[in-house]
């Protein structure tokens, strides 16, 4: 039998490559780590700090939950922004998507130019847009809020769109057929289809954002996450912990719950 | 032209519901599809088109009501108010002037499957209710009575308030049926409309559409013979884009044969295994 295997399929030179690429990526880390002065051992060296930061935060302060009476505030600053900016951005991303999807844009050049310009949304950082809000309407929870909703037109405009150029077509042809306009089709043939994966979205926009909103709050001076920076930079601790503990329970409730209503807005459960 | 004459002429011109003359169609690469179709139908009748696969059957009935543009050609229809409209030029509000009384059954039923049955029903009336009302508030009450009084007369009124998606296909055809009637519209076209259907919901739909046809012609493709020659009153015949016969509602089985050669007996098999025992 004359069968000859191209060198490239040979499992040696498989190996070989490989073995070149791992080499390729070990060089690019140690030089990152090497140039920017990442010391990995130092969290080896160093881990005695984090012993100690872990023993003065415990046990965590609870009692800081009902003394002071601007956290459960400062909770509901942080919900609130989560929630108005994922309603904000997701109900502007739900028009933009249907300007810019294929099968329901008024004009091709329409829907490239909405298309271009979530694109190039998406790519700007949320703190970046923050920054520009905090200067445009002072720090505080209105920022944040706002910075929330331009990051979830970003990020669910296209998704948004992606489900509406899936829409079935042939519910569509038939909302056409009775000699009905185009708007009509979109409120009785694409709206139905599409709302309950706009719906599900949503709910995951809030999860996201109700994450980002904590983080957001220690730079926009707002919200359960600039108490638990003020905690860490007042030596506060035990405080901190207990505000972490609550805000862990708090994010995992609502991600809980989110679940919950997302899976029966699926199920059709909850449009039906 | 006597006064006489001009009346007998407009009265044929009124008979005829739909004028379908010389249309073709070919595709972006220039390949002809339909080949010069011609035919009228006119109050009462019941029309089925019969024809192999690829002859152009389903192209026909979309160029019937405006879903897709014919190359050459035209496509007249005369609406209620015994206007005469021509279906191959109508663009925007005139095209969906006429829409509005052309009914269509589809073989995929093209219900919005997330909505109800009754909210699929009263969608046959979009195209005659106010726009904005249409968009913000929806239908009204009277509407919706209306509605389930047409699901009634098909037996499905039970179903009225279900997802559409979740029933059998024999019922989604007759929520699909009671869009088009609904609809009120002057003539109905069936694109295979018990194409997805097992015999016996197949049989009880042409025996909905039959007295249906009385008061509006009904064009509609088909792919059981036996069931066309059964229930309608004149078939139509197309094969590779061409209209081969035109005649009363009777086709013996060398014409048969004629028409669809060895596809025949795939059909006859198929039939054989969805029999009832």
């Amino acid at each position: 039998m004359n069968v000859s295997l191209d060198k490239q399929y040979l499992p040696s030179e498989r190996y070989k490559r490989h073995a070149a690429y791992l080499a390729v990526l070990a060089v690019v880390i140690i030089g990152l780590c090497s140039y920017f002065k990442f010391e990995p051992l130092l969290f080896i060296s160093d881990f005695h700090y984090m012993a100690d930061l872990v023993v003065e935060m415990t046990p965590p302060n609870f009692e800081v939950l009902w003394r002071k009476e601007k956290i459960f505030a400062s909770i509901l600053q942080t919900l609130s922004m989560a929630f108005l900016g994922t309603l904000a951005g997701g109900a502007v991303a739900m028009g933009l998507a249907f300007l810019a999807a294929r099968n329901t844009t008024p004009h091709p050049a329409v829907g490239a130019v909405i298309r271009t310009l979530l694109a190039i949304e998406r790519v700007i950082p949320s703190l970046v847009i923050l920054l520009l809000f905090l200067i445009a309407v002072g720090l505080g929870p209105f920022a944040g809020m706002l910075s929330l909703a331009v990051g979830t037109i970003g990020m669910f405009g296209k998704l948004f769109a992606n489900a509406i150029e899936g829409a079935e077509k042939e519910p569509i042809d038939a909302v056409h057929s009775v000699g009905a306009s185009k708007l009509q089709v979109i409120r009785y043939a694409v709206i139905p289809q599409v709302l309950p994966s706009f719906i599900a979205n949503l709910f995951y926009a809030f999860d996201i954002n109700l994450r980002a909103a904590i983080g957001l709050g220690v730079f926009g001076g707002a919200g359960v996450g600039y108490e638990i920076s003020m905690a860490m930079r007042l030596v506060r601790y035990r405080d901190a912990l207990a505000l972490i503990c609550f805000t862990i329970l708090l994010v995992f409730a609502v991600e809980k719950l989110s679940d919950w209503l997302r899976s029966r807005a699926l199920g059709q459960d909850l449009l039906k | 032209m006597g006064a006489n004459t001009a009346r007998l002429l407009s009265f044929q011109i009124l008979a005829r519901m739909i004028d379908v003359r010389q249309i073709t169609k070919s595709t972006k690469e220039g390949v002809p599809i339909l080949k010069g179709i011609s035919f009228t139908v006119t109050k009462g009748e019941f029309v089925g088109i019969l024809g192999p696969s690829g002859a152009g059957k389903t192209l026909t009935m979309r160029c019937l009501n405006g879903l897709t543009r014919p190359t050459s050609g035209e496509v007249l229809f005369t609406d209620h108010e015994h206007n005469l409209v021509n279906l191959t030029h109508a663009r925007g509000r005139e095209l969906r002037k006429a829409r509005r009384q052309i009914g269509v059954i589809f073989q995929g039923f093209n219900l919005v499957k997330r909505l109800s049955a009754i909210d699929n029903v009263m969608i046959g009336q979009l195209g005659r209710i106010n726009l904005l009302r249409s968009l913000v508030y929806g239908f009204t009450d009277d509407e919706a009575r209306q509605a389930l009084a047409v699901l009634e007369h098909l037996n499905v009124a039970h179903l009225a308030h279900r997802p559409v998606g979740s029933l059998s296909g024999g019922e989604q055809q007759r929520v699909a049926i009671a869009r088009a009637i609904y609809q009120q519209p002057a003539v109905m076209l069936a694109d295979e409309p018990i194409a997805n259907l097992d015999p016996t919901n197949a049989r009880k739909i042409m025996q909905i559409l039959t007295p249906l046809a009385k008061e509006m012609p009904i064009i509609g493709v088909f792919h059981q013979p036996d069931l066309v020659m059964e229930f309608c009153t004149r078939i139509i015949a197309l094969k590779e884009g061409v209209v081969v016969r035109d005649g009363d509602s009777k086709m013996t089985r060398s014409e048969l044969v004629d028409l669809y050669g060895a596809e025949l007996s795939e059909i006859e098999a198929s039939q054989r295994i969805l029999q009832p025992a």
